[in-house]
């Protein structure tokens, strides 16, 4: 289907074409947004489960906030509480400075292969191919990761990121690459290989990676959290091992983590905590343990209010669930590596194709999930209205919007008794509207025109 | 009571029925009524793009249409516009005049529950009825508690309807997920948007009920839409048409 | 100048006003917690044996060596067939492990361990099955309590285990046992 809009040139890559291409398996639509919402409704019990799930909610809120508004503090007792505990700690500015720091480790520790559990922040920074490039073996070890890894594909979700493939596939793959039966697709069957594959690379790994869930300020200690076990079966076999985590990830203390750690799971998948919450306060005996604290760009969004807060996000995914648009848009078509609410929120700005902003109704489902209430609605909209500062408005709103604003500020609306579309199309310019009517009456029937106009309506049954 | 009516653009011009009920109603229930000239668009469609300085210009003649009005509350059967029109209001206008304004804004099951409650209904409404929560009216004004919040619950638009004899109100799955209108996003979107509508229309008919009964001519002009297409056996009524039926 | 200079300093360009610590104090549901407890673990596929202590526990072990399973034991007073051996890696095939945990977490069915009672940090996730022994006066309402109660010393590892590993990656299919133990049986003492 040609699609029906000037999308400039990033046209192909703007979110409403790729979400275009998504929606033309409808079956498939049905199958990847009813997945997603399963997790939605097993949040909900989870969340009512708890009568203080809207006090947990604000709590974390304010404790997110609070260390953000005292961030260089918390992160300088950090880093002071992490050395005396014995852990070696590094500031990345970057992607590239970070990516630099961990190869650095690990080739002073000739590492051959790295077992790494699912960090999106790594994911941000693109540390995988950089290392890969450089004659490391990087294994993905959550089973989603080592599944797309395998696939050679991006995650589509950050909690769960292969839900946009089935069974089928997956058995495919794993066909393909480690062995398995030709046409097993059960998950059980599948999982079990999977974990036979990935226990040999965490018994042949020299060194493990993890991101990090929350870093305590007053104890020096970080805290990952897995179901699957992966970053501790990692992290505890070889006797190097690194964990990187965004300036925002520090907390104040345990009591702040504990707060954090009643809402992650449980928005996250339904389930009251994660299986694994791993609280790692040194290495172990003879062991060397690195954190890599990582800035890119975290600092620049703290300088808008509004933005700011988009880093109190624990990347539960609940957002992501909720989202109706990314159920039906799925993850590959947001430009970012988050995608849905909080890919917007933090990924915006950086979206060349400046569409990712748009790949919303401010239906606010998403706010109120949010388990640290950040505004994602307002923080989407205030997106777009940067973006219109900047002149980088998609979908030609840059020529049709100031019309539009001048038509609906006019004497012209008064006195016309005729519908909107009608005035509209004596007004506006033909090439603007056509891919209006076009673009709604593809799949909609067009509004019946009434006869005439409130305004005149009332002038003629009630003035006097 | 004395009531202005803020009639947005797109119920002035595209459902004129839901003002006339609007109207209607309120007179019976003994307000007095009027409609001050040179209301135009609330600006939502311009700021939801971004567009701030596309939408100062009609905001603030939407606002010198009520500035100076003699009336005690400002109805608005229109939940995302009047949602717009505060915020916009407040953007472009920081004069105690403006705010004046601001706190006479209601949209109108707000205003029926909260400011002047129906006495008693005359007549029945025998029908089976899904109701359409729409996005703005619960997460933004608070209509009704929406379905991500945990804890209390309440429902205006439930409390408003539910005294008129016959009414079966009933709710689509998913209850309060988004219809996909999302103003401009209706074009910009297409696909999606489509795809949420069509799942949404279906939901509601699903209920078995006769009527898609909403408080954002918006919403059910794009579910009319899709009904239609769909060809599916519901028809859409702003909670105006119902409430003016039963009065 | 460095990079964390560089960050600290873009930090004092933070456009959020300060924002105090909130005071945290929720009220814990502190009937039952043995029936919370039971419940929740339940939730996360674990199994709770109430009766019995070490002596059912003993015997299971028992059990589990005469079916000839490699069972390794931290608990005092409960003897198996392994040795801690010396490297980690050597503990692969550990058909059971028997750990102490300290304290349980009735809201989630969550157990607190830590690294002085493990041998190796691995222990708990490398080991095919975990069988934890808890205190069953050990058990706190919510992860607040369990926050104010647990040891984390400098240098040290803890963990809080709420059930066997687990995943929902295919297709959203829960399958018990992932990369860690693949079954979680808790005995109360």
């Amino acid at each position: 289907m040609a699609y029906n809009h000037n999308h400039g040139a990033q046209g192909s890559q703007v979110h409403a074409h790729k979400a275009d291409i998504f929606c033309r398996d409808e079956t498939r639509v049905d199958w990847h947004s009813k997945a997603l919402w399963m997790l939605r409704e097993k949040r909900d019990r989870a969340a009512g489960s708890i009568p203080e799930w809207e006090q947990l909610r604000q709590l974390g809120s304010e404790i997110k906030l609070h260390t953000l508004t005292h961030l260089a503090q918390y992160l300088e007792t950090f880093e002071q509480n992490c050395i005396a505990n014995g852990i070696q700690v590094h500031w990345a500015k970057d992607g590239a400075e970070h990516n630099s720091i961990v190869h650095d480790i690990l080739s002073r520790h000739k590492v051959k292969k790295l077992v790494k559990s699912k960090s999106m922040l790594t994911e941000e920074c693109h540390l995988n191919p950089y290392l890969e490039q450089r004659g490391i073996e990087v294994i993905d070890t959550d089973l989603g990761e080592r599944i797309i890894q395998l696939a050679k594909m991006p995650p589509s979700h950050i909690v769960v990121p292969a839900i946009h493939m089935k069974k089928e596939e997956v058995g495919d793959l794993f066909h393909e690459k480690i062995g398995t039966k030709a046409g097993g697709s059960d998950p059980l069957y599948l999982t079990r290989a999977a974990r036979a594959h990935l226990r040999e690379q965490f018994l042949s790994a020299d060194a493990a990676m993890t991101g990090v869930n929350m870093a305590i300020a007053d104890k020096g200690a970080v805290v990952v959290c897995t179901n699957e076990g992966n970053a501790d079966m990692g992290a505890n076999l070889p006797k190097l091992q690194l964990h990187s985590m965004g300036i925002d990830k520090v907390v104040p203390d345990i009591d702040s983590a504990a707060v954090l750690l009643r809402t992650l799971a449980r928005n996250a998948t339904g389930q009251p905590v994660t299986t694994y919450s791993a609280f790692y306060r040194g290495p172990q005996p003879e062991g060397e343990m690195h954190i890599i604290i990582v800035d890119n760009g975290r600092t620049e969004m703290l300088k808008d209010k509004i933005l700011a807060e988009s880093l109190k996000c624990i990347r539960c995914g609940g957002c992501l669930n909720t989202c109706p648009v990314y159920r039906r848009s799925g993850g590959y078509s947001y430009n970012y590596t988050i995608p849905g609410p909080i890919g917007i929120a933090v990924g915006a700005k950086i979206d060349d194709t400046n569409s990712i902003a748009w790949a919303c109704t401010l239906c606010g489902s998403c706010t109120y999930i949010c388990p640290t209430k950040v505004p994602l609605d307002k923080i989407i909209f205030h997106h777009r209205r940067l973006k219109a500062e900047a002149g980088k408005l998609p979908y030609g709103k840059n020529s049709y919007m100031p019309l539009v604003g001048k038509f609906m500020a006019s004497e012209t609306m008064l006195n016309c008794s005729l519908s909107v579309a009608r005035t509209a199309l004596r007004i506006l310019p033909g090439s603007l509207l056509k891919p209006f009517s076009g673009a709604w009456g593809k799949y909609r029937e067009l509004p019946v025109a009434p006869n005439s106009s409130f305004e005149a309506w009332f002038k003629k049954h009630r003035s006097l | 009571m004395k009531i202005a009516l803020f009639i947005p653009c797109l119920v002035n011009q595209m459902m004129p029925e839901v003002a006339i009920a609007t109207l209607e109603l309120l007179e019976k229930l003994g307000h007095q009524v009027i409609l001050p000239a040179g209301q135009t668009c609330c600006g939502q469609p311009m700021t939801n793009s971004g567009c701030f300085d596309a939408a100062r210009s009609t905001t603030l003649k939407l606002l010198n249409a009520f500035k100076g009005v003699e009336c005690d509350a400002i109805v608005c059967p229109a939940a995302s516009c009047l949602v717009a029109a505060k915020e916009n209001f407040h953007e472009f206008d920081s004069s105690p005049e403006a705010q004046a304004v601001i706190n006479k804004l209601y949209e109108l099951t707000e205003f029926l529950h909260d400011i002047a409650p129906i006495p008693a209904f005359t007549k029945p409404f025998a029908h089976k009825v899904s109701l359409q929560l729409s996005c703005h009216g619960i997460r933004m004004l608070s209509l009704a508690t929406p379905s991500e919040q945990m804890g209390p619950r309440f429902n205006k638009v439930e409390a408003v309807l539910a005294n008129i004899a016959g009414i079966d109100i009933v709710y689509p799955d998913r209850r309060d997920e988004c219809c996909g209108f999302g103003g401009t996003f209706a074009v910009d979107e297409g696909a999606v948007s489509a795809k949420m509508g069509k799942d949404k229309a279906q939901a509601h008919a699903a209920t078995g009920a006769e009527y898609v009964v909403g408080f954002d001519p918006s919403c059910l002009l794009h579910l009319d839409g899709m009904i239609r297409r769909q060809q599916l056996p519901i028809e859409i009524r702003h909670i105006a048409q119902v409430l003016n039926a039963a009065l | 100048m460095s990079s964390k200079l560089e960050i600290l300093n873009a930090l004092k360009l933070s456009a959020l006003t300060n924002h105090p610590m909130p005071s945290i104090d929720v009220t814990p549901r502190v009937e039952n917690l043995v029936g919370q407890f039971e419940t929740n673990l339940n939730t996360v596929a674990g199994t709770l044996h109430k009766e019995g202590g070490l002596v059912a526990l003993q015997a299971k072990v028992d059990e589990h060596i005469a079916q000839g399973l490699q069972v390794i034991s931290l608990v005092e007073g409960v003897t198996a067939n392994r040795e801690m051996p010396p490297t980690a890696h050597e503990l692969k095939n550990i058909d059971y492990a028997v750990i102490p945990g300290d304290i349980g977490v009735a809201e989630n069915g969550a157990i607190w361990v830590n690294n002085k009672n493990l041998g190796h940090r691995v222990t708990p996730f490398i080991c095919e099955n975990l069988i934890l022994a808890l205190p069953a006066n050990k058990i706190v309402p919510t992860l607040h309590q369990a926050a104010k109660e647990i040891t984390l010393a400098s240098g040290e590892f803890g963990v809080f285990i709420a059930g066997p590993s687990k995943t929902a990656d295919i297709e959203q299919a829960l399958v018990v046992g992932a990369h860690g133990a693949c079954s979680l049986n808790v005995y109360l003492l």
